[in-house]
C-alpha cells in the first residue's frame, strides 16, 4: 500500500474477509466472543464516563489514581517491554532473536495505542493536555517528561516499524536504538513519577524508576512466549525453539535479580519501623494482591517452573507466561495502590467519623469496562496487524 | 510583591468549623468532605473513661501549607499549578489537565477535584475574592470565634506575623520533607 | 469559566415563577416542595464573593442566642457572604459556623413561602396555599377544618385566657408578647424559658442579685461545670476563655460526665456524676467554710445569713470524703481545688446557662454563687460583674384590661411559679389530664419547636391536636408547624430590621439589625404581621368584649365606644403603627441623639464614645472600651448576697443549699442515665435543615461507652435501639470513651418528623421522644438527665 512516497507492504490478501476468515476453532470462537464483549464495554464504560465524569469512578480526594491508571501502566510497561525484546534482533544483533522483533515491534505498538486508549478516559481534559504540554510544559515534573518521550517513542517505534516492513535493516536499527533509549527514558521517568513522591515514603527513592526497566523486559519475555504460542499454536519448530529456550533463561536470571530486589526492597521499608513507611511495608506484606498475585503468579511460579524443567520445554512456559501477565497486572495495581494506602492526614476532619486508617479503594464496574476494553482492543488491532502484515522474519535476507 | 504566610495560634481552636464554613461561603466552594479547601483535625481520645489523656485531643487546623518549595509545583506538566506574585501556590484551572500528580504530591492532603470546572482546587489564600477586593485577612482568619490564625506578609518585619514568628516558638507540618511550608503552628 | 447555577438564582427565577403563575388556591401537598435535582456537581449552593462593589449591611444574626453583629455583603440583591461586625464589643468580632450558613437558611428551599391553611389532618402535612388575607381571615373565623379565634372566645365568653402563646428567643420576641400576651390578653405564656437556664437564672440573681458576666479576660481560676462554652457558645465568653487556657493565664477546671470539646481544652477535667454538681460545690465550701480560706471581710459586708449558711455547711459534713461517693471526684483533688479557688487573685466558678440537669439545680445555682461569695470575686475586675446596660427609652404599650381573662393555673408542683412565663410541662400536662380549670382551646406560636424541645414528644402532640386552633408563624415547616391549622410564614432575619437592642455587662452597647435583602416568596416581617393579624382582628374581637366583659360596657356608657376603644387599648394594631425601622430611629434619637443614630444605623452598633473608645489593636482584636471605662465595678455597696433565704422555707423550699439522698447518681443496672447537650454547629432543633451544618454533621449519633459497645457487639454507625420509659428511637452508635460506661449522650434537636425540611427529616434520633417530663420544683423546669434508657442493637 502507498501513501505518497511511503511504501507499506500488507498482505496480499488483507482484507474483511481475511480479518473475519480465521479458523473456526473453539478457542478462537471464544477468543473472537471474548474480544468484541470486551469492545462493547469499552463503549459502554465510555458513554457512562462522557456522562458522569470522575464520578463513575472510585477515584477519590485520597485515593486520586485508580485502575485505569495501572492499566495504563500495565500496557505501556508491556509496551516497553516489546522493544527491549524486539531489539535483541534487530538492534543489538543476536541473532537467534532477529525472528521475534517484527512482531514484537508491533506489539509496542499496539500495547502503548492501547495504553493511551485508557488514559484518555482518566485525564480530565486530554485536548488540553496536548496544548499546554507544548506551550507551557512543566520541565521538572516527571509525568511531563514521560508523556513527552512516550510520545517520541511511539513515534520512533512506528518509524522502525515501517522500516522493518521494508526490511531496510540498517534504518531500523537507528530508529530501534533511539527508540528504545527514548522508550527507556520515558518508562523510567513513569517510575520516577512515583519514585519523586517525597510525600509517600513507600514509593519515594530509587526503586520504582530502575525495577520499572527490569519489570518491563520479564514482561515483554512473558508477553513473546504469549504471542509466538498464538502464532505456531503451541507447534514449535527448531528456531523458535531456540529463541524461546533463549528468552526462557533470560527470564530466569530476570526474576532472580527481580525477586532479590523485591525482597531487599520489603527489608528495608520495614527494618526500624519508620513511620508512614513500615506500616505501609507491612500492610502491603499481608495483602492477598501481594502475595498471591505478584509474587506467586508474575515471579514464583514462572520462575519454579522454568528452573525445574531446565529450560526444556517453551509450550508450558507459554502457560506460565499467561500466570506471569495475571502477576505483572497485579504488580502494576499494587504499585498505583500501595503509593496512596497510608493517608496523608490522620486525623478526623469531621466529628462522627472514624480515624482513617488506611486509604480504601476498589475499581468501579465503569473502570473495569474501560479496562476490558482496552485489553479488547488492544487484542483487537495485533489481530488486525497479523492481518494486514508480514510479522514473520522475511525468507533469507 | 508580598510573600504570604500564617501564624495559627492552634491552641485557641474550639473545632467549631466557623473557618471551614468562611471559606465556603467566601470562595463559592462545593460542599463535601472531600471538597474541604482548609479544615480542623481532631483525634480520638486517647484513655479510658475518666482517666483521658487531655493532650490527646488537641484540634489542629489545617490546609494548604503555600509551600515555599511546593512539589505540587514541581510536578505539575501544564505548569497549572504556579506561585503568583505573592508567593500564593495557585491552580490556573484552565490550564489542569486533571492528571492528579499534585493531589498525590502534596504531603499535606490540601488539594481535591472541584467538579464544576473538572480541575485540582485547593485553598488559595482568598486571593481572588477578598485580597482581590483589598481586604487585609482571609475568610478563615476574620471569622474566628477564638483568632486562632493571623495571615500577613512574611517579607514585611513590620507585619504582625512576621512579629509573631520572631517572638514566638512555632513548627511546621512535615517539615522533614522540605517542603518549607509558610504555615507557622504557634506554640 | 466558572458557571454555576447557584440554587440562589434557582430560587429567584422560582420566585418569579410561581407569582406570575397566579395566586390561585390550588391543593398542594406541602411535601411536593422539591422539583429541582441536584446533579453532581452542577448546583452549587454557596457563591463565590465577586470582586465588584457591593452593599456591607448591618445586621444581626439570629441563629442563636448570641445576636453577634456582622456586615451583610450584598451583590445585586443576593447576600454572598456575612462578615463579622467589628463594632460589637460582645460578639468580639467573629462569627462561628453557624453565623457563616446563615446564608443556608435564608435560601433553605424548604422555607415557608406563602400562608398556608390545614386541609388535612393535623399532622399529615396537608395545606393549601391561600393568601395572607385569606389566612388572617381563617384565624379569625376558622374553616370547615379548625375552629377560628371569633367563635372560640365567643364561646368562652371572652376568657383570653383560653388562647396560649409560645415564642421562641429572638429580637422580635417582645412583639408577639405584647401582641398576644399584652393585646389578645392572655397570661398563658409557656416561654421557651422553662425548657432552658431560668432555674439557673433564678438560682442566681436571688442569691447575689443578678446574673452577671464572667470576666473571663482577667480572672486566673476558673471552675466551669457543665457549661460547654467550646461547643455551646455564649459571646464573649467563648471568644475570651480559650486564649488563656492551658498554661496561658486561665487555669481552667472542667467538671463534665462527658468529655466535650471544653474539657479537651481544660487543665484538668473531672467527671462528674450527672445531677450531683452540688455535693462538689457543697464539699467546696465545706473546705472554704473549715479552712477559713474565704473572704471573711466581703462575706461579713455584705453577706445575710453568713453565720447559719455557715453552720448548716460544717454541722452537715460535707466534706470531700463524703461528697467522693456522691461525685465520683476524689476528696484529693476537691481539697486542691477548693485551696486553689480561694488563694487565686480572680477565681470565678462559672454560672453556667443551659436546661436544668436535675431536681437540685436551683439548689446547686445558689450554692454556686454562695461559693463565688466566699472568695469575694464579685462586682470587680476578674470576677462575676453585674455591669451595666445602656438605658433605652421604655416602650409604651396600651394594654388593654379584660375582665373576664381568667388567670394562670400551670402551678401544680411548682413552689415559685412563674407569673409572665409559666412551665412548659406543668402546663401541658395539666391541660392534657383534665386539671386546667378552664379550656385551653387555642395555642398561638412562633418561632419554637416544643415538639422537639419540650420533653415527651408524644404528649406535646397530643396537646397540640387537642386544641381547636393552631396558629404558626415560622420561617420553615418544623415537627411543630405541621400541627398548625394556619401557617404564617416570616421573613428570616437577613431580610428584615428589627428592634433595637441594649446588652450591657460590661462593655455595653445598642445594636440594631437592617435589612440585608427584601423579604423573599410572599414572606412578611414579624411586625408587619402582627401589626396586619392585629387590625384583622382587633374589631371583630373587640365585639366579643364588648358582649361580655361588664367593665367595658360600664366604661362604655361613661366615655363612648371609640373613646374606649383608642384610649384603652383595644385597638389591637397600635404599638406597630410605625415601621421598625422608623420607631428604632425615634427611641435612640431620643435617648443618645441624632448623631448616635447616625452611627447605629451605618455601623449596626452604638455606644456613648465609640468613636473614640474603638480602637483596632492588632489584625484581629479591637479595643472597645478603654480599660477604666468597662464597667467593672457597678454594685458597690447595693451588694448582696442572700446565704440564707428565709422566704424559700414558707413555699417549702430548702433556705440553704443542703444534699438530699434521693438525688444521689443511681443508674439501674443494664440501663443507661441519658444526658444531653450542644454541637458548635447546630441551634437545638432549629438548625438541623441547614444543608450547610449539616455537611459538617450529617446525623446525630449516640454516644456509648466503646468498651460497653464492644461487649454488646456495637460497632460505629450500627443502628441501635434506645428506650426509656416513654418512647423508643433509633440512632446510629459512636463509641467512645469520651463517656462513662452507664451514660449515653446524642446531639439534641434531630429526628424530625416534618416531612417538609427535607434535610431534618427522619435523620437522626429525636432526645425529646426519650425524655421523661420530670420538673425541679422552683419553677417547674423540665429536668433533661433523669431519665434513663435501655440499649439494644438493631
Amino acid at each position: 500500500m502507498k501513501i505518497g512516497p511511503l511504501n507499506i507492504p500488507l498482505k496480499k490478501d488483507f482484507s474483511i474477509k481475511s480479518i473475519l476468515g480465521f479458523e473456526k476453532t473453539p478457542l478462537n470462537m471464544l477468543m473472537a466472543v471474548s474480544v468484541l464483549a470486551m469492545l462493547a464495554m469499552l463503549v459502554i464504560g465510555v458513554s457512562i464516563y462522557l456522562v458522569h465524569g470522575h464520578h463513575a469512578y472510585g477515584v477519590t480526594r485520597q485515593h486520586p489514581w485508580g485502575l485505569l491508571i495501572a492499566v495504563y501502566i500495565f500496557f505501556v510497561v508491556s509496551s516497553t517491554g516489546f522493544c527491549i525484546v524486539g531489539s535483541l534482533g534487530d538492534v543489538f544483533g543476536f541473532k537467534d532473536y532477529t525472528m521475534i522483533s517484527k512482531r514484537a515491534i508491533f506489539g509496542s505498538i499496539v500495547t502503548i495505542l492501547a495504553g493511551f486508549a485508557v488514559i484518555a478516559f482518566e485525564i480530565g481534559h486530554p485536548v488540553r493536555m496536548m496544548i499546554y504540554n507544548v506551550i507551557s510544559p512543566g520541565l521538572r515534573s516527571a509525568i511531563w517528561w514521560m508523556g513527552t518521550l512516550y510520545g517520541i517513542y511511539l513515534t520512533f517505534m512506528i518509524v522502525e516499524f515501517y522500516f522493518l516492513l521494508n526490511n531496510n535493516m540498517k534504518k531500523a536499527k537507528i530508529f530501534g536504538l533511539v527508540g528504545l533509549l527514548v522508550g527507556l527514558a520515558a518508562h523510567s521517568n513513569l517510575g520516577g513519577v512515583f519514585g519523586f513522591l517525597n510525600a509517600r515514603p513507600i514509593s519515594n527513592g530509587v526503586f520504582y524508576p530502575t525495577y520499572f526497566i527490569l519489570t518491563a523486559f520479564i514482561t515483554g519475555i512473558y508477553l513473546s512466549f504469549i504471542i509466538m504460542g498464538f502464532r505456531y499454536k503451541m507447534n514449535f519448530n527448531e528456531k523458535t525453539k531456540t529463541l524461546l529456550i533463549g528468552l526462557a533463561k533470560i527470564q530466569t536470571l530476570l526474576l532472580g535479580i527481580l525477586m532479590f530486589f523485591e525482597i531487599w526492597k520489603m527489608m528495608t521499608g520495614i527494618y526500624g519501623g519508620m513511620p508512614n513507611r513500615a506500616e505501609v511495608a507491612e500492610h502491603i506484606l499481608h495483602s492477598g494482591g501481594f502475595m498471591f498475585g505478584e509474587v506467586l503468579m508474575g515471579m514464583l511460579i514462572p520462575f519454579v517452573v522454568m528452573l525445574f524443567t531446565k529450560w526444556k520445554s517453551p509450550t508450558t512456559y507459554v502457560w506460565t507466561s499467561l500466570i506471569g501477565m495475571v502477576g505483572i497486572f497485579f504488580m502494576r495495581y499494587d504499585l498505583v495502590h500501595d503509593t496512596q494506602l497510608k493517608p496523608l492526614q490522620m486525623m478526623q476532619t469531621r466529628m462522627y467519623q472514624v480515624s482513617p486508617e488506611w486509604v480504601h479503594y476498589f475499581p468501579s464496574a465503569t473502570e473495569i469496562m474501560i479496562s476490558l476494553g482496552g485489553l479488547g482492543l488492544c487484542i483487537l488491532l495485533y489481530y488486525v496487524g497479523t492481518r494486514a502484515f508480514n510479522l514473520d522474519e522475511e525468507e533469507g535476507h | 510583591m508580598a510573600r504570604y504566610g500564617m501564624a495559627l495560634d492552634y491552641k485557641n481552636c474550639i473545632n467549631c468549623k466557623a473557618c471551614e464554613v468562611a471559606c465556603k461561603e467566601e470562595n463559592g466552594v462545593l460542599l463535601g468532605a472531600d471538597k474541604h479547601r482548609i479544615w480542623v483535625g481532631a483525634n480520638e481520645v486517647k484513655g479510658e473513661w475518666p482517666l483521658l489523656d487531655i493532650a490527646s485531643a488537641a484540634f489542629l487546623p489545617s490546609q494548604c501549607q503555600h509551600c515555599e518549595e511546593a512539589p505540587c509545583q514541581e510536578v505539575c506538566p501544564t505548569h497549572a499549578t504556579y506561585y503568583d506574585e505573592n508567593h500564593v501556590v495557585r491552580v490556573d484551572s484552565d490550564k489542569c489537565i486533571l492528571c492528579s500528580y499534585c493531589m498525590n504530591a502534596c504531603p499535606y492532603d490540601a488539594r481535591y477535584v472541584d467538579d464544576r470546572t473538572v480541575t485540582v482546587d485547593k485553598c488559595t489564600f482568598c486571593s481572588d475574592t477578598r485580597l482581590a477586593r483589598g481586604e487585609t485577612t482571609t475568610a478563615c482568619q476574620n471569622t474566628c470565634p477564638t483568632k486562632v490564625r493571623t495571615f500577613g506578609d512574611l517579607d514585611d518585619y513590620n507585619s504582625e506575623i512576621s512579629e509573631l514568628l520572631r517572638t514566638r516558638e512555632h513548627f511546621s507540618l512535615k517539615a522533614h520533607l522540605g517542603t518549607k511550608p509558610k504555615l507557622f503552628y504557634l506554640t | 469559566m466558572q458557571v454555576e447555577v447557584s440554587r440562589r438564582k434557582f430560587l429567584q427565577g422560582s420566585v418569579a415563577l410561581s407569582v406570575i403563575a397566579g395566586t390561585s388556591a390550588s391543593v398542594t401537598n406541602l411535601l411536593a416542595g422539591h422539583d429541582e435535582h441536584e446533579a453532581e456537581g452542577d448546583i452549587s449552593v454557596t457563591t463565590k464573593t465577586s470582586i465588584e462593589k457591593a452593599e456591607n449591611i448591618p445586621f444581626l444574626c439570629g441563629i442563636c442566642v448570641n445576636k453577634c453583629a456582622g456586615f451583610a455583603r450584598v451583590e445585586n440583591g443576593v447576600v454572598t457572604k456575612l462578615n463579622p461586625n467589628p463594632y460589637f464589643p460582645k460578639s468580639r468580632n467573629m462569627l462561628c459556623a453557624r453565623g457563616n450558613a446563615g446564608i443556608q437558611t435564608m435560601y433553605d428551599p424548604d422555607r415557608l413561602k406563602y400562608p398556608l391553611i390545614r386541609v388535612g389532618e393535623r399532622g399529615d402535612g396537608k395545606y393549601k396555599r391561600v393568601s395572607w388575607d385569606e389566612a388572617y381571615d381563617a384565624i379569625l373565623n376558622g374553616t370547615d377544618k379548625f375552629k377560628g379565634l371569633k367563635q372560640i372566645l365567643d364561646e368562652e365568653k371572652d376568657n383570653r385566657a383560653t388562647i396560649g402563646y409560645c415564642n421562641g428567643e429572638g429580637l422580635s420576641k417582645e412583639g408577639f408578647e405584647v401582641l398576644v400576651g399584652e393585646k389578645l390578653g392572655t397570661p398563658n405564656y409557656v416561654d421557651e424559658i422553662s425548657i432552658c437556664l431560668e432555674t439557673t437564672l433564678g438560682g442566681y440573681v436571688n442569691t447575689i442579685g443578678t446574673y452577671g458576666e464572667a470576666d473571663l479576660n482577667n480572672a486566673d481560676y476558673l471552675i466551669i461545670a457543665g457549661a460547654n462554652r467550646a461547643e455551646a457558645i455564649i459571646t464573649p465568653d467563648t471568644m475570651d476563655m480559650f486564649k488563656r487556657t492551658k498554661g496561658r493565664g486561665l487555669k481552667t477546671i472542667v467538671l463534665d460526665p462527658r468529655f466535650t470539646s471544653t474539657a479537651a481544652k481544660a487543665d484538668k477535667w473531672l467527671a462528674v456524676n450527672p445531677g450531683t454538681d452540688l455535693a462538689f460545690v457543697l464539699a467546696l465550701t465545706y473546705v472554704a467554710l473549715s479552712e477559713n480560706l474565704y473572704d471573711k471581710a466581703f462575706v461579713e459586708k455584705y453577706g445575710v445569713g453568713f453565720e447559719d449558711y455557715k453552720n448548716h455547711i460544717l454541722s452537715h459534713k460535707y466534706t470531700p470524703e463524703w461528697a467522693e461517693k456522691i461525685t465520683n471526684i476524689s476528696a484529693k483533688d476537691t481539697y486542691k481545688i477548693a485551696r486553689e479557688f480561694m488563694a487565686a487573685r480572680s477565681p470565678i466558678y462559672y454560672q453556667g446557662r443551659r436546661s436544668v440537669f436535675s431536681k437540685n439545680d436551683f439548689q446547686l445555682r445558689r450554692a454556686m454563687a454562695l461559693f463565688q461569695s466566699l472568695s469575694g470575686n464579685l462586682d470587680k475586675k476578674g470576677g462575676i460583674v453585674y455591669g451595666e446596660k445602656l438605658a433605652l427609652p421604655k416602650e409604651d404599650i396600651n394594654m388593654p384590661m379584660y375582665a373576664q381573662v381568667k388567670s394562670r393555673f400551670d402551678k401544680e408542683g411548682i413552689a415559685i411559679p412563674a407569673q409572665k412565663t409559666g412551665s412548659w410541662i406543668v402546663f401541658r400536662n395539666m391541660v392534657l389530664e383534665g386539671k386546667a380549670p378552664y379550656p385551653v382551646r387555642v395555642m398561638m406560636m412562633r418561632k419554637h419547636n416544643p415538639m422537639s424541645g419540650v420533653p415527651n414528644t408524644k404528649k406535646t402532640e397530643e396537646f397540640l391536636k387537642k386544641m381547636d386552633l393552631n396558629v404558626m408563624i415560622d420561617i420553615l415547616p418544623s415537627d411543630t408547624t405541621m400541627f398548625a391549622d394556619v401557617i404564617l410564614p416570616e421573613a428570616s432575619y437577613l431580610e428584615r430590621t428589627s428592634p433595637v437592642a441594649s446588652y450591657g455587662f460590661l462593655e455595653p452597647a445598642i445594636v440594631m439589625r437592617k435589612q440585608a435583602a427584601k423579604p423573599l416568596f410572599e414572606t412578611k416581617e414579624p411586625e408587619v404581621i402582627y401589626k396586619e393579624l392585629a387590625e384583622k382582628l382587633s374589631k371583630p374581637l373587640w365585639e366579643i368584649t364588648k358582649k361580655y366583659d361588664e367593665d367595658v360596657q360600664d366604661e362604655i356608657k361613661s366615655r363612648g365606644e371609640e373613646k374606649v376603644y383608642e384610649e384603652d387599648g383595644f385597638n389591637l394594631a397600635d404599638p406597630w403603627e410605625k415601621p421598625v425601622y422608623e420607631q428604632n430611629k425615634e427611641r435612640i434619637v431620643e435617648a443618645f441623639g441624632e448623631e448616635a443614630w447616625k452611627i447605629l444605623d451605618e455601623k449596626g452598633v452604638y455606644y456613648p464614645n465609640m468613636e473614640n473608645y474603638h480602637k483596632q489593636i492588632d489584625a484581629n482584636e479591637f479595643q472597645y472600651y478603654p480599660e477604666d471605662k468597662k464597667k467593672y465595678t457597678t454594685r458597690k455597696d447595693k451588694l448582696k448576697l442572700v446565704f440564707n433565704f428565709k422566704n424559700l422555707a414558707k413555699k417549702g423550699i430548702d433556705p440553704m443549699p443542703m444534699w438530699k439522698d434521693e438525688w444521689n447518681f443511681k443508674v439501674p443496672e443494664g440501663k443507661f442515665r441519658l444526658v444531653t447537650g450542644r454541637h458548635a454547629q447546630f441551634t437545638q432543633s432549629g438548625t438541623t435543615n441547614n444543608i450547610m451544618l449539616r455537611d459538617l454533621i450529617s446525623t446525630n449519633y449516640l454516644w456509648i461507652n466503646r468498651r460497653v459497645a464492644e461487649q454488646k457487639k456495637i460497632a460505629f454507625g450500627d443502628l441501635v435501639e434506645v428506650k426509656s420509659n416513654i418512647g423508643k428511637v433509633q440512632i446510629k452508635a459512636y463509641p467512645t470513651e469520651k463517656i462513662a460506661p452507664n451514660q449515653i449522650f446524642m446531639l439534641h434537636g434531630f429526628g424530625g418528623s416534618s416531612e417538609g425540611m427535607e434535610f431534618a427529616y427522619g435523620n437522626g434520633a429525636n432526645d425529646a421522644l426519650l425524655i421523661e417530663d420530670k420538673i425541679e420544683p422552683v419553677y417547674g423546669a423540665a429536668v433533661m438527665h433523669e431519665t434513663d434508657v435501655e440499649i439494644r442493637k438493631v
